[in-house]
């Protein structure tokens, strides 16, 4: 707050001048007593003629003193700063990372910054709309520009923090989009701890945070093999000071492994040890800083389930052979190209067949391409080599396409998506939207050697893996799809304890998985369980970042947004001398 | 707010316009005054006398004389100790009964009935119980100083002359209980029976007239009257209280605290005035002006020992 005249403060000094009149024009009435001998003798006590009782007991009093004070306040001209908001648009923009779960502002950094758009959102003029972006690992609307202040707040409300590192350039840009007029605010909240806020025409960025110290575990895995399960727990120290951070981890509360991770500034650790059986592993890390959110995770112990595979196929004998034996659930063969057969499948092989557009779902096309994937194929190519190939790509890992012929594959002409081997043209292409994820051999087995070659069986291991194994690698922040097969709806239980339904919708399940840890899905056909990562290796930096020139405009735009208070005082004083006169009216003869 | 408050409430002695009704009246000859000392009268009445001989009502024996009535020998003694003892016997002599009535501005308050209607309403019952018994009843009047008084009063034919007198009385003046005293007792200096009725509320302190009373020897009787008013205020807020008799006036913010304070002095005060009497003798009632009249004698001066 500050005052237009302080001066007029001196005014104030009529307060202690009132106490004084008031002391010396006390209005007693008279009244006739047979006599006062007894009055006089409790003079002694002093009680009750102290002057100070009547300041005490005197209503009428701290009316007048509340209407002097309050003009006084008045005539000092008082005015808040605060960030001006115009008439136009105003979005409000919440960083919602990891690090914005940060206790060194009190109670956490987000819950401050919920705070202060509430109030943003009540001082918002009558029709002025409003829009509330949350700044996660996409940018979120969650309301989109509405001048329905109901709306806002149960959005803003029911906002959270998610385990991941904000996309805040994304979010600020999404922002402007929302609000695109010259006289639009975008207030931001941010702790920009990773990036910097943009610094865009109307963008007032609010920085939170003082704390720069946090050590947390950055990821938590198990990895089977053929030699049994390995756990995996990797933490980063990301502040300036050695830590020394002892690490613990258990299965069902029965200790499994503890350490002492010593950590430098900067510094990332994996400690890896074997684990077995089934469960659920948590690690705990106990070091004691601003954000106590990271220093726990839990993994599953539990193998991927495997995935129940359907062969669409005139007929292929290498294929249904190498089925048999593959890693599946369970397979199974037919020559209907209705997709509604193929319901209840989690990976449907399409061999050759030509099909309509394919609903969401996970497909191995072989030698032929669904319309609705974005690899048309443009021809056929005769005699092609397989000239390169993604070795690092978990689909091609331990493949090799060495030696292998092909007499004639299709010529794909892929949209987007990623060619894992190629020779003239693409001939292993993936492509995953989220919905629909596919990996399409531009060549029939019938038209290679392929089957005659190790690396035949280890690409559909690689390939089934791929498909049905997407449970694996999940992180916060990310939507897992998973097909409806028939089923209405399903329960999702969050690693907080929160428990969502999900409906289907074109026959896939959408789960958003906000938070790092365990989540449970209750389908009509029993339970799965989810093992979520943090979004980001680097959402448990909290170091709080510069402003940026954002700032300085927002700065600016305080001392334009000075909100004059002093009416309300004047409100204040009138509405205490009303009430001392009607008071004083009401008590006219009457008790004091 | 103090006022000469009207005989309403509840129906005492006077409540058909007298001061005792004839019912009250007619319970009052059953009693009589209690002299817890033997009085010495001037004329031959009801009561013992400290002067030991021809009465009817045996009082002790002592060693014969020469010159004593012979009639008074108790032979049965003489002739079982071979000595002789003279029968003593208890003069019946009468009772100088004194009453002494404050009427001081200040005992003009009270409710249902004002503090001076009640101590008249006392001084008639009293005094008529001391006529019936034959007794010498004397009655004034004081405030600032001794007023009218009614003296010579005997037997059951003056009581229309008490009661007109009392019924006379009306309140006015300043307290001085001690200048009152002091000109009764000079005027009248008899041994006997004093009964001061009074609210004691006496600016000057009531200790020095009561304490030259006993210099008289007089078998003192004080009733404090005092209206519940004055023993629970029921006042409030910022006032200026002022004096019925002297004017005086003291401002005071009455609260919670405040009538604590009163409270307080007023219990030193009442606790003061009675510890006074017992320690010097005197008897002391104290009533407020809620008890009914006929209550007061019939009850609590029997249990006070004043009548029986």
């Amino acid at each position: 707050m500050i005052l237009g005249a302080p001066a007029a403060l001196w005014a104030l000094a009529a307060v202690p001048l009132l106490v004084a009149l008031y002391l010396l024009r006390v209005r007693r009435r008279e009244h006739i007593v047979s006599s006062v001998l007894l009055w006089t003798r409790s003079l002694p006590s002093w009680t009750a003629f102290r002057p100070s009782r009547h300041i005490e007991r005197s209503l009428l009093l701290l009316l007048q003193i509340a209407a002097a004070a309050a003009l006084a306040l008045a005539l000092a001209q008082p005015s808040l700063l605060g960030w001006t908001l115009g008439g136009g648009d105003v979005v409000l923009v919440l960083d919602a990372s990891l690090s914005m779960r940060a206790r060194d502002v009190v109670p956490t950094r987000f819950d401050r910054a919920r705070a202060e758009a509430r109030d943003v959102l009540a001082r918002l003029g009558l029709g002025q709309r409003a829009a509330l972006v949350l700044a996660a690992a996409h940018p979120l609307v969650l309301v989109p520009p509405t001048d329905d202040r109901g709306r806002l707040g149960a959005a803003l409300a029911s906002a959270e923090p998610w385990d991941v590192a904000a996309d805040m350039p994304a979010a600020v840009v999404l922002a402007s989009q929302l609000a695109p007029g010259p006289r639009r605010r975008i207030l931001v909240w941010t702790d920009a701890a990773r990036s910097p806020v943009p610094a865009l025409p109307g963008v007032a960025p609010r920085v939170l945070g003082t704390a720069s110290d946090n050590t947390g575990i950055v990821a938590f895995r198990v990895v089977q093999s053929t030699e049994g399960a390995t756990a995996l727990v990797r933490a980063t120290n990301f502040g300036a000071q050695p830590v020394r951070a002892p690490l613990r981890v258990s299965r069902d509360g029965a200790p499994v492994y503890s350490a002492i991770m010593t950590l430098g500034p900067s510094e990332t650790r994996t400690a890896s040890f074997p684990v077995s059986g089934t469960g659920v592993l948590r690690a705990q890390l106990d070091v004691r800083d601003a954000l106590p959110d990271d220093k726990a995770a839990e993994a599953l112990l539990d193998p991927a389930p495997l995935p129940s595979v359907l062969l669409v196929s005139p007929g292929d004998p290498p294929l249904e052979r190498l089925l048999r034996v593959a890693p599946v659930a369970r397979a199974a063969a037919t020559r209907d190209t209705d997709p509604i057969g193929w319901r209840g499948y989690d990976v449907v092989i399409l061999d050759r067949v030509q099909t309509g557009p394919v609903p969401p779902g996970r497909y191995l096309a072989i030698g032929t391409v669904p319309p609705n994937l974005p690899a048309s194929p443009s021809g056929v190519v005769d005699a092609p080599d397989v000239a390169t190939w993604d070795r690092q790509d978990p689909i091609l890992r331990f493949v090799d396409f060495t030696g292998v012929q092909i007499r004639q594959a299709l010529r794909l002409a892929p949209e987007s998506g990623r060619v894992l081997a190629a020779g003239p043209s693409p001939l292993l292409w993936a492509y995953d939207d989220g919905r629909l994820r596919a990996i399409v051999l531009a060549f029939a087995l019938a038209d290679s050697d392929l089957p005659r070659h190790v690396a035949f069986p280890v690409l559909l291991a690689n390939s089934l893996a791929w498909l049905g194994g997407d449970a694996a690698g999940l992180r916060a922040g990310q939507t897992f799809e998973m097909p409806a097969a028939g089923a209405a709806g399903v329960v999702l239980l969050r690693p907080d304890g929160r428990r969502v339904d999900i409906r289907a919708r074109d026959g896939v399940f959408s789960l958003p998985l906000p938070r790092a840890g365990i989540y449970r899905v209750i389908t009509p056909d029993g339970e799965r369980s989810l093992s979520v990562a943090l979004g980001s290796d680097s959402a448990g930096i909290i170091a709080a970042g510069a402003a940026g020139r954002g700032e300085a405009d927002a700065a600016g735009r305080r001392t334009a947004a000075r909100l004059a208070v002093w009416p309300w005082f004047v409100l204040l004083a009138a509405a205490a001398a009303l009430g001392e006169w009607a008071l004083a009216t009401r008590r006219h003869g009457g008790d004091a | 707010m103090i006022d000469d408050a009207p005989d309403g409430g509840r129906a005492g002695p006077a409540a058909e316009g007298g001061l005792l009704d004839p019912a009250f009246l007619q319970r009052l000859e059953a009693l009589s005054l209690v002299s817890r000392r033997r009085v010495r009268g001037r004329q031959r009445g009801e009561r013992r006398s400290l002067v030991r001989g021809r009465g009817i009502e045996f009082d002790d024996y002592r060693a014969y004389e020469p010159g004593d009535d012979y009639r008074y020998i108790d032979w049965n003694i003489a002739s079982r100790l071979d000595r002789f003892f003279v029968k003593l016997f208890s003069e019946e002599e009468d009772l100088d009964v004194r009453l002494l009535v404050d009427s001081s501005r200040s005992m003009a308050a009270g409710a249902p009935v004002s503090k001076l209607l009640l101590a008249k309403r006392l001084a008639a019952a009293i005094g008529y119980i001391g006529l019936v018994n034959l007794d010498r009843v004397e009655v004034g009047v004081f405030s600032s100083a001794p007023g009218p008084r009614l003296t010579r009063l005997r037997g059951r034919g003056r009581a229309f002359d008490l009661l007109r007198f009392l019924d006379g009385i009306a309140a006015g003046g300043e307290t001085d209980l001690g200048l009152a005293l002091r000109r009764t007792l000079d005027a009248s200096p008899r041994r006997g029976l004093l009964v001061v009725i009074s609210d004691l509320l006496d600016p000057h302190g009531y200790e020095d007239g009561l304490l030259r009373a006993r210099h008289y020897r007089v078998q003192m009787f004080v009733i404090h009257v005092l209206a519940d008013d004055e023993l629970a205020p029921r006042l409030s807020g910022e006032l200026r209280l002022v004096d019925a008799e002297t004017g005086r006036a003291v401002e005071v913010t009455v609260d919670a605290d405040a009538l604590r304070a009163y409270a307080a002095a007023r219990d030193a005060y009442l606790d003061g005035v009675q510890r006074f009497c017992f320690r010097y003798g005197i008897d002391y009632l104290r009533t407020t002006t809620s008890v009914p009249a006929d209550d007061l004698v019939l009850r609590y001066l029997r249990q006070g020992g004043l009548v029986r």
